[in-house]
């Protein structure tokens, strides 16, 4: 069977009642509770909130209100900002230091090994997020077990602030990024037909040559799927910067919460699904942006 | 770091030094990876509260703090609820809706595959506002089920994703047979595709149920009054920062090694199927 020429699917009763029948309960289910949801998202961000009970309408009056306070008092643009530094930051980072392990993985390691040296990498995604952030905040903090061991050795002179800081959430990003972003470049790194490697270097290509222009451009779908991947988690996350940044960590751009961690807030303390809905709809549209640049580099290529 | 290519017998002095720099990277990664887990489950067994340096001694009191405490243990029932039933269901409905997509030719299959996967694109915090605004307008926010259903929407893809993988792989001609032989349809699809799919339905139904046990920001929006586990976590962490998680953190490290064996059982031969040189084993 394994040398069966692909058919086309002309079987008997081909399309039949069984494929609709099976196929209808994913469908039925997702356009009731994802793209329901979704539409639903958009237009409550038009009603309004009297006396903490919801008035359908349509109003203008949450969003003029989050334009008007952009860049003053409740700052929505300087968390915008904030959450679009941090991300692509983190996101570059993740990038440039998850593909060197795994093209260490793929091409250094013996055959033997790989798998279990992939199955180790993914093998932190296994276990709680928010638990591994806490046990970052316990070894990263002033008086934790990173500080106090520099310390003691006398790399430094003061304990480093990582915690409540930008660079805590980054920390916190990468290592829930990492192994997902080993594996989508380990798979891509894999993808690589040796031969042309052999060949680009038979034709007296030195390693750089053979890395940019063989080895990169080849596995440039894998480096933009997993960038893509990379920048929607962590403009979508809430727990690194909150328990890592401290909510409104410091960057080079001040002391400014991420706008996930604002949307996050906002509602723990209003309650006020409207105007929450309205900033979520402003993620949608940063979020649809972001796809559509990366959208632009994948094309590119080709 | 530059590659290294085809194995040459001759080996360069530039040679052992990318062999050597690949090693140290490789171990400064694995210990960047595994650092918050060692941390995790070394300082579940510290007497100290703090967890530093030096060591000072072995304690079992965490693990009673934990049982004794009862919030995240009745979290953690509750997760032990959500997870499997939501895994369960959105399995299932992965897998016929898989079936389909793998099997039949009809207009606008390729539109619907790409369209069955944009859940996993949206971000749960956005997904979790949206579920609220319509399960609180349906009177179905605040409980379990809210998160089941929640959790169901975001698993699916995936699901989906795996099972059509290991569906690809299962050579046509089977299905055929059994209906040359007489059976229905559904009996071929119950019989003979669901028993050779079986890898790729486990390993969804492992990576779904590992999705919706971390979980946070979803079912921090529609869980209200039942937290599930990673949402007490998160109310508990407000207020108690104490090494009562790290022993949480260690029961829940234990238990996804558990699910790790399965998933190098079954979820990597599927992905690294054909990649591996030969000789190695084959899942």
């Amino acid at each position: 069977m394994a040398n069966s020429t692909v058919k086309p699917t002309k079987a008997p009763n081909d399309a039949s009642w069984l494929g609709a029948l099976c196929l209808a309960p994913a469908v039925i289910y997702d356009t009731l509770l994802f793209l329901l949801p979704l539409i639903f998202l958009v237009w409550i961000g038009f009603w309004t909130v009297d006396n903490y009970v919801m008035v359908p309408g349509f109003s203008l009056a949450n969003y003029s209100d989050i334009f008007q306070q952009f860049f003053s008092r409740s700052r929505y643009g300087f968390a915008m900002g904030q959450s679009l530094w941090v991300s692509a930051t983190t996101t570059l980072l993740a990038v440039v230091l998850c593909y060197p392990f795994a093209m260490a993985l793929a091409f250094r390691v013996p055959a033997r090994w790989q798998r279990l040296g992939i199955l180790l990498a993914i093998a932190p995604f296994w276990s709680s997020y928010i638990l591994r952030l806490y046990a970052w905040q316990t070894l990263l903090n002033q008086e934790g077990l990173i500080n106090s061991l520099l310390l003691q050795v006398g790399l430094i002179q003061a304990p480093m602030e990582i915690v409540f800081t930008q660079t805590g959430t980054r920390i916190g990003l990468l290592h829930y990024l990492a192994p997902i972003m080993i594996l989508i470049l380990y798979l891509a790194l894999k993808n690589i037909d040796t031969t042309l490697l052999g060949a680009a270097q038979n034709l007296g290509a030195n390693r750089w040559q053979v890395f940019w222009r063989v080895i990169l451009p080849l596995t440039r779908p894998g480096v933009v799927y997993s960038a893509v991947f990379a920048m929607i988690i962590s403009l979508g996350d809430v727990l690194s910067g909150i328990i890592l940044g401290g909510g409104t960590g410091r960057s080079v751009f001040g002391s400014l919460p991420l706008f996930s961690t604002m949307i996050l807030n906002e509602y723990a303390a209003s309650t006020n699904l409207p105007r929450t809905a309205a900033l979520a709809t402003l993620l949608i549209v940063i979020m649809v942006l972001v796809l559509l640049v990366g959208n632009q580099f994948s094309h590119t290529e080709s | 770091m530059p590659p290294v290519l085809t194995a040459s017998p001759v080996k360069t002095p530039s040679d052992r030094l990318l062999a050597l720099g690949a090693s140290l990277y490789l171990a400064l990664g694995f210990g960047f990876l595994f650092l918050p887990l060692l941390a995790l489950v070394l300082f579940s067994f510290e007497a100290s509260r703090l967890p530093t340096l030096p060591w000072t001694g072995w304690t079992l009191d965490w693990y009673h703090a934990l049982w004794a405490d009862g919030r995240l243990m009745v979290a953690l029932k509750h997760s032990l609820v959500v997870s499997p039933i939501a895994a369960t269901l959105a399995t299932i409905l992965g897998f016929l809706a898989a079936y389909t997509l793998n099997r039949f030719n009809f207009l606008g299959k390729r539109l619907l595959s790409i369209v069955m996967i944009v859940p996993l694109l949206v971000p749960p915090l956005i997904m979790g506002v949206a579920f609220l605004g319509l399960l609180s307008r349906v009177n179905l926010q605040g409980k379990l089920v809210s998160v089941v259903l929640t959790h169901g929407v975001i698993l699916i893809p995936t699901a989906i994703a795996l099972i059509t993988i290991r569906l690809a792989e299962i050579s046509r001609d089977l299905e055929q047979a059994a209906w040359n032989l007489g059976a229905t349809e559904w009996q071929a699809l119950i019989r003979v595709v669901l028993p050779l799919a079986w890898p790729g339905i486990a390993a969804a139904w492992l990576l779904a149920f590992t999705f919706s046990f971390d979980e946070f920001i979803i079912a921090w929006f529609v869980s209200g009054f039942e937290p599930t586990l990673p949402v007490a976590i998160y109310s508990f962490m407000a207020f108690n920062l104490d090494p009562s998680l790290n022993a949480m953190g260690t029961i829940i490290f234990v238990f996804s090694i558990l699910l790790l064996v399965g998933v190098e059982l079954l979820v990597l031969p599927m992905l690294l199927k054909g990649r591996q040189q030969p000789g190695s084993e084959a899942g």
